[in-house]
């Protein structure tokens, strides 16, 4: 009997891993094929490194965006040059910044690509930690004062452009018509207000419909830098000295913040998937993030036509508070492994910093808002978006991008964005702003060996 | 005067058996023994990326004055302190009952106990931490069954939050360690119980005089391997609450990950504090073996 019982167990537990196998098999599939291109693309861009004729390797991720992208920009610049041979390698952020951190540390930089595209957010660190890394573009003829400006300084160290602008995090608020309707308003409502009235009309339709306005990801500090950077204001100074306590613009993003959970018109989410799913099922009336939040709201497609899109709420008695801020982004670096720096100069200043062409092919697949300012009179730009409720939300967004204040990320961007959200945390928890702000600020300080 | 040189058998045998042993030495030295060096010396420098430059002992002075690593010390010895007892116990109990001559589908209820131990750290993680969400499935057991109105935010609250991780770490590892029990429990004459239960000892009292004492050895393997696995503990504190809420449940090693790769890189740094858990290991390993060694 026993025995019996042990053979079906056994026969189950094989099955089991068997069938666990068999779904595994698929991924491990890709992994191989990903692993065999990767070494196809990786020798060919060696090869041809080693000829030192007309190719560049790339870096990055998104197979849907950046990825599409760069190898559109590689069609364009080959109806000039037929024989620019361009090889992208999808690459996650997380594995570039590991493959970046192995690559400097050990000091073989062989390893790298031509180019890499880098977030924003760490460009400043990784240029300052690895110099030896990036290539210094101030001088290779790419013209930087076609980009918006805030979005250049991201990668400006020193005075000198280490990144040519790709995609634009331009902060949008997204919300539901249908749901606003119930409750009696229209996004006009919602366009060019203040927090306060952002608060009110918040409640109301939380007593109304039952519905937050707002969700966002609890001990992430995207909502409270998207709310300082839309008065012009940072954690850091322009010498790049945290100024967490006695900065006037993020005590009221804390008291407002704060304010925003208490009523209940922010709902806090433990993490991205949850918040997605706020959006995708109706749990909220509405969001504010970067602009690239519109390919995460678009996934429902039963919501096509009843979501709308304006600026975000601004602050209250702070100096130099517009409508407009930023949240992510990323921008092309070139390695100083690239062998060939005039082919890649060349080829970035033709395609990303130079090609209307290729800005209008990539938007309306990849919805890659350009940062690329002359790019925005196209008019594919001027197109209307259906999802949208038909309004041209391409064209509205780069306005916005036009006006965001820039913003000072200093190099110990991640450890302040760290130590304000514990900040925010413990003050929604009941605890008190200022002495809340000192501990921020003195984590910060710590950090940078003060 | 010169001997031809003629190895006896013992000497043959001797270094045909470093011959077989050279390179997994070889390999032991250089892919561990060697990085473990550097490590060491790189812990006595500073730098920003791989600007580095020698500052001898002043990492190890400045992790003491670090607020958030001394936030994620307290927090890996709530859990060592708090889980590590709980789970070894719970893990005795059940081998002494899986033990039991008499018990049917022993082999079903091993296998479900030890099954845990077989998913990913990074998946079960992600199952806790969705089970735990506001609209997860035990908030909405909860509200079935009346005792909450509206979800509880587990993973919000500082207590709470470091409770879902002790209650995850348990479930994936008591199993585990049941598995040595088991073993060990399987050196135990029967005989010994037999003649136990014959002088009238009651269960509570085999359990404590007989199975305990003699799987002290085991006992002290498991203690030890727990106490090194929670102080290098990562998994958890990264994909259940990303060390939330306020750092409230960031371990040591999760502080060493983000100070090596999501911050301003301070390898070195980051190096003294790895070094101060290796520290923190023997120190702890070479307490529990003193006492539990006390051979009279």
């Amino acid at each position: 009997m026993k025995r019996k019982i042990l053979a079906v167990l056994l026969a189950t537990a094989v099955t089991a891993s068997l069938a666990g196998c068999g779904s595994k098999a698929p991924a491990t599939d890709t992994a191989a094929t990903d692993a065999a291109t990767d070494t196809a693309t990786e020798s060919a861009g060696d090869t041809a490194t080693a000829g030192g004729d007309n190719s560049l390797t790339v870096w990055c991720w998104d197979p849907a965006f950046n990825i599409y992208s760069m190898e559109q920009a590689g069609e364009v610049y080959k109806k000039e040059n037929p024989d620019f041979n361009l090889n992208v390698v999808e690459t996650p952020w997380a594995d570039i910044q590991t493959k970046l951190t192995t690559a400097a540390t050990s000091g073989d930089l062989s390893t790298l690509p031509d180019i890499i595209l880098m977030q924003d957010n760490a460009f400043q660190k990784n240029v300052i930690s690895y110099p030896d890394a990036f290539t210094d573009l101030t001088s290779s003829g790419i013209d930087f004062t076609q980009f918006a400006e805030a979005k250049t300084a991201y990668s400006v160290v020193d005075g000198k452009n280490y990144g040519v602008p790709f995609d634009n995090g331009t902060v949008i608020a997204c919300y539901r018509t249908d749901i606003l309707e119930e409750a009696g308003y229209t996004v006009d409502d919602f366009t060019d207000i203040t927090w306060s009235e952002y608060l009110e009309k918040g409640k109301d339709i939380l007593a109304k419909t039952g519905k937050p306005l707002l969700s966002c990801q609890a001990g992430e500090s995207d909502v409270i830098m998207m709310m300082l950077q839309s008065a012009g204001a940072s954690l850091f100074d322009a010498e790049g000295n945290p100024t967490i306590t006695d900065n006037a613009a993020l005590k009221t993003v804390m008291d407002t913040y704060a304010e925003l959970v208490k009523a209940g018109v922010l709902v806090e989410v433990n993490d991205w998937d949850q918040y997605v799913g706020t959006l995708n099922n109706e749990t909220v009336a509405g969001t504010i993030n970067g602009c690239w939040i519109m390919a995460s709201i678009q996934t429902a497609e039963d919501q096509s036509g009843k979501w709308a899109i304006t600026n975000m709420p601004k602050l209250e008695g702070v100096d130099g508070a517009t409508n407009y801020s930023n949240n992510g982004g990323s921008s092309w670096a070139v390695t100083t492994n690239c062998k060939n720096t005039d082919l890649a100069y060349d080829f970035m200043s033709k395609t990303f910093a130079g090609s209307t062409e290729l800005y209008e092919t990539i938007l309306p697949k990849s919805g890659a808002l350009a940062t690329y300012l002359p790019a925005a009179e196209s008019d594919v730009y001027g197109e209307p978006s259906e999802f949208f409720g038909g309004e041209a939300v391409f064209s509205k967004i780069t306005d916005f991008a036009g006006t965001t204040p820039s913003n000072n990320t200093g190099v110990y961007y991640y450890e302040a964005r760290d130590a304000v959200a514990v900040a925010i945390t413990e003050v929604v928890a009941g605890g008190d702003v200022d002495t809340a702000l000192q501990t921020a600020q003195d984590t910060v300080s710590f950090a940078m060996g003060n | 005067m010169s001997k031809p040189k003629k190895m006896n058998l013992n000497q043959k045998q001797n270094l045909s058996g470093w011959f077989f042993l050279a390179p997994a030495t070889a390999f032991i030295a250089m892919m561990s023994f060697f990085p473990m060096f550097k490590a060491l010396i790189l812990s006595f420098k500073t730098g920003i990326g791989t600007n580095m430059t020698w500052t001898g002992i002043s990492n190890y002075v400045r992790m003491f004055q670090d607020a958030v690593f001394m936030q994620s010390l307290k927090n890996t010895f709530f859990y060592l302190i708090i889980q590590v007892p709980i789970m070894l116990i719970l893990a005795l109990i059940l081998a002494t009952m899986l033990n039991d001559r008499h018990l049917r589908c022993k082999g079903l209820f091993r296998t479900m106990i030890f099954l845990p131990c077989a998913t990913s750290l990074v998946s079960y993680a992600i199952i806790f931490r969705s089970l735990f969400a506001v609209d997860g499935f035990v908030n909405t057991i909860l509200i079935k069954l009346g005792f909450l109105n509206t979800g509880y935010n587990f993973l919000g609250h500082p207590m709470s939050a470091r409770i879902i991780i002790i209650v995850a770490l348990i479930w994936r590892w008591t199993g585990y360690n049941m598995v040595f029990y088991l073993s060990g429990l399987q050196n135990i004459e029967y005989s010994v119980y037999e003649a136990a239960k014959i002088d009238g000892a009651s269960p509570f009292k085999i359990f404590t005089k007989i199975t305990v004492p003699l799987l002290k050895p085991t006992i002290l393997l498991t203690a030890i391997m727990s106490t090194n696995g929670t102080l290098q503990l990562f998994d958890e504190s990264w994909n259940l609450t990303f060390g939330g809420p306020a750092n409230a449940s960031i371990t040591m090693s999760h502080y060493i990950y983000n100070m090596s790769f999501k911050y301003v890189p301070n390898f070195g740094y980051a190096a003294a504090m790895s070094y101060l858990i290796l520290i923190l290991v023997a120190v702890l390993a070479f307490i529990q073996m003193k006492v539990g060694d006390k051979r009279d």
